[in-house]
């Protein structure tokens, strides 16, 4: 008897921890919507990678792209959403439910999760649109030419580094080296980390990096690198991106500038970017899953798009602190000046 | 009908990562972390032989190779250099996560254009088209299968007896004027190879090899095989011909569903762990008042 009234309280607690944890946001009820919805009504599968703030402007600006192209979510687009938290297996699950649930769609968000999509979904009719792809080529997810592999394109988020290192010697004249702080664990640092070593020299930087495993590394690799540097440069490193007012604060007590590689990252405390708008890069991906979606185009016929244009953001607040000014040429054609610095 | 093969697929491939888990686990009573490292270790093997286009069936041996090197090393750093088991795993793991980056080249490797097991040009030819959305579950099965009937092979070999014995009586072992250091080496090695194949197949299957896939193997692999080893000799009790690694392997596709059926009801994929781990609970809880002692570590 004992025994069972143990059994019975066992079975609860887990209940009743499955239980908390179920509430979720009604637009990933599963089951809804489907094929079978009337004409002209689609739903889409959207996974992302990790919860940060570039990912989820790619999530809003992919929505926004679909609603200009007259496919409105609540009117005629159920979105099935889900986050992976950085954890592949996770990944090929959501994967497998979107696909159970017959989305006309799937939208994959950071590299990881739009190579999961394509595994999953390659052996079936659904087309997959991804952003935030650093290099679909290196992913395997396009051609050496930029066609795609399968039913499968998107937008890539590629750095505008020439136009960075650019803006970083107009700001700061006198400096020599820059520290990038990155996470051996993702492939797009990787990559960007070389493509600075390369064109840094011909702004007369040198790069310094300093890699790290995970976030409980960053204080001590920060510590390490504001010795040597001049100014640190930020890229859009998940793990790195996840701990900034961290970094910031120390490179603060140190005046040195940090600067970053999107609007986020300006707004909580980096002094600049010439960086990307991930909300107008996700409204590219929006248009072009619309014309996937309204069977205009194939995926397979669509080569992947590189926002080329970067533009300027800065923090005059942060400016001040460190006694840097914008020159007339960056601070007009900004696309955004803040004049404070927002916790986030 | 795609979330019944979702389940299959994901759980045929976990269940060889559990047969491993079995043999430190329950067989020889050592609880071995090394397998959050073993078993991207076993994609990162293959994902960089296959883009050296070293024949994707070679790598399945290769990988269960450098795995069982992987669990060579666990069981030195253990057995002769007198380190507890549980921190020799956390070492090892923690080693093999540089590791495995060396070998990969980087963070995330594709292998999406590549011929692998699942997908090559001989499939191509002698699987007919009504088929195809199987041809994956099959060869998964046939892998899975093949791997229970080696180890059970093995386990009623010398050597295998001698494993069994030196997780149940170790003074035995010796008694028998043997190194149970020895025995214990050998069974990392060979847990740590089917870890490694898991990951090998994992990668092929994917499609791509990816750093982070390792995080949380263990659990995986301890939650399949106390389902199979718990709940399973439970519901088999009469049946009692059906052998713990046939178990295992069930326990490994009940928890895919479990995991597949709470997404499906909705819940959010963030909230998978912890649904893990009250899973978890809740077998650990219900079997120990059967009277049976929990091992402490557990």
């Amino acid at each position: 008897m004992k025994k069972n009234v143990k059994m019975a309280m066992a079975v609860m607690a887990a209940l009743a921890l499955v239980g908390c944890s179920s509430q979720k946001p009604a637009e990933t009820a599963a089951g809804a919507g489907g094929k079978g919805d009337k004409e002209g009504s689609y739903t889409i599968g959207i996974g992302q990678f990790a919860e940060h703030g570039s990912l989820d402007n790619c999530r809003e600006g992919f929505l926004a792209g679909l609603a200009e192209e007259g496919i409105i979510e609540g009117e005629n687009l159920t979105v099935l959403y889900d986050n992976a938290q950085t954890d592949g297996g996770t990944a090929s699950q959501i994967m497998a439910n979107f696909l159970a649930n017959d989305v006309d769609m799937i939208c994959g968000i950071a590299t990881p999760i739009a190579q999961s999509a394509y595994s999953a979904a390659k052996d079936t009719d659904v087309p997959v649109i991804y952003t935030a792809v650093t290099d679909p080529v290196l992913a395997e997810l396009a051609d050496g030419d930029g066609m795609p592999v399968g039913e499968i394109t998107g937008t890539s988020d590629k750095l505008p580094v020439e136009k960075q290192l650019e803006m970083i010697r107009k700001l700061l004249p006198e400096a020599a080296k820059i520290g990038i702080l990155y996470s051996t664990s993702e492939v797009n640092s990787m990559s960007a980390i070389e493509e600075y070593k390369a064109a840094a020299p011909e702004y007369g930087f040198e790069i310094v990096e300093s890699g790290v495993s995970s976030t409980a590394d960053i204080p001590l690799a920060t510590d390490n690198l504001l010795k040597k540097v001049d100014c640190l440069n930020n890229l859009t490193d998940n793990t790195v991106v996840s701990v900034l007012p961290m970094v910031l604060d120390k490179a603060g007590k140190e005046n040195i500038p940090v600067f970053g590689s999107e609007i986020e990252q300006v707004k909580i405390g980096c002094l600049a970017s010439m960086g990307l708008d991930y909300v107008s890069l996700g409204k590219k991906t929006g248009q072009m899953a619309a014309q996937v979606l309204k069977g205009e185009k194939k995926a397979s016929e669509m080569k992947f798009e590189v926002v080329t244009e970067a533009s300027f953001y800065g923090n005059t607040a942060v400016a001040e602190k460190l006694g840097v000014t914008f020159p007339e040429e960056l601070a007009s054609s900004a696309a955004g000046l803040f004049d404070e610095v927002v916790a986030d | 009908m795609s979330i019944v093969i979702g389940v299959l697929e994901e759980g045929l491939i976990y269940a060889i990562l559990a047969l491993g888990v079995y043999i430190t686990y329950k067989i020889l009573d050592f609880p071995d972390l090394s397998v959050d490292g073993t078993f991207p270790l076993g994609a990162a093997v293959t994902a960089m032989l296959i883009l050296k286009e070293v024949h994707p069936a070679a790598t399945l041996l290769l990988a269960f190779a450098a795995g069982a090197l992987a669990g060579c090393v666990t069981g030195v750093i253990h057995v002769k250099l007198k380190v507890r088991d549980l921190l020799s795993g956390i070492i090892m793991m923690t080693a093999l996560y540089s590791v495995n980056l060396r070998i990969a080249g980087k963070a995330n490797l594709a292998i999406f254009t590549k011929e692998t097991i699942f997908d090559n040009g001989f499939l191509d030819r002698v699987v007919p088209e009504g088929a195809r959305p199987f041809t994956v579950t099959l060869i998964l099965l046939a892998i899975t299968l093949a791997c229970k009937l080696i180890l059970d092979l093995y386990l009623n070999t010398r050597s295998g007896y001698l494993l069994r014995a030196v997780g149940d009586n170790d003074v035995l072992v010796t008694s028998l004027a043997k190194d149970k250091g020895m025995v214990k080496v050998v069974g990392l090695a060979i847990a740590n190879g089917f870890v490694a194949l898991a990951g090998c197949v994992y990668c092929q299957q994917k499609g791509f090899f990816e750093i982070s896939t390792g995080t949380g193997a263990i659990v995986i692999g301890l939650a399949n095989v106390i389902i199979g080893t718990k709940v399973g000799a439970r519901v088999f009790r009469k049946l009692p011909f059906i052998k713990a690694t046939t178990l295992v392997i069930l326990g490994s596709l009940v928890y895919r569903a479990c995991v597949a059926v709470a997404i499906a009801m909705g819940m959010a994929a963030s909230d998978l762990k912890l649904v893990t781990s009250a899973l978890f609970l809740a077998i650990l809880v219900a079997s120990s008042l059967k009277g049976k002692k929990v091992p402490t570590y557990a």
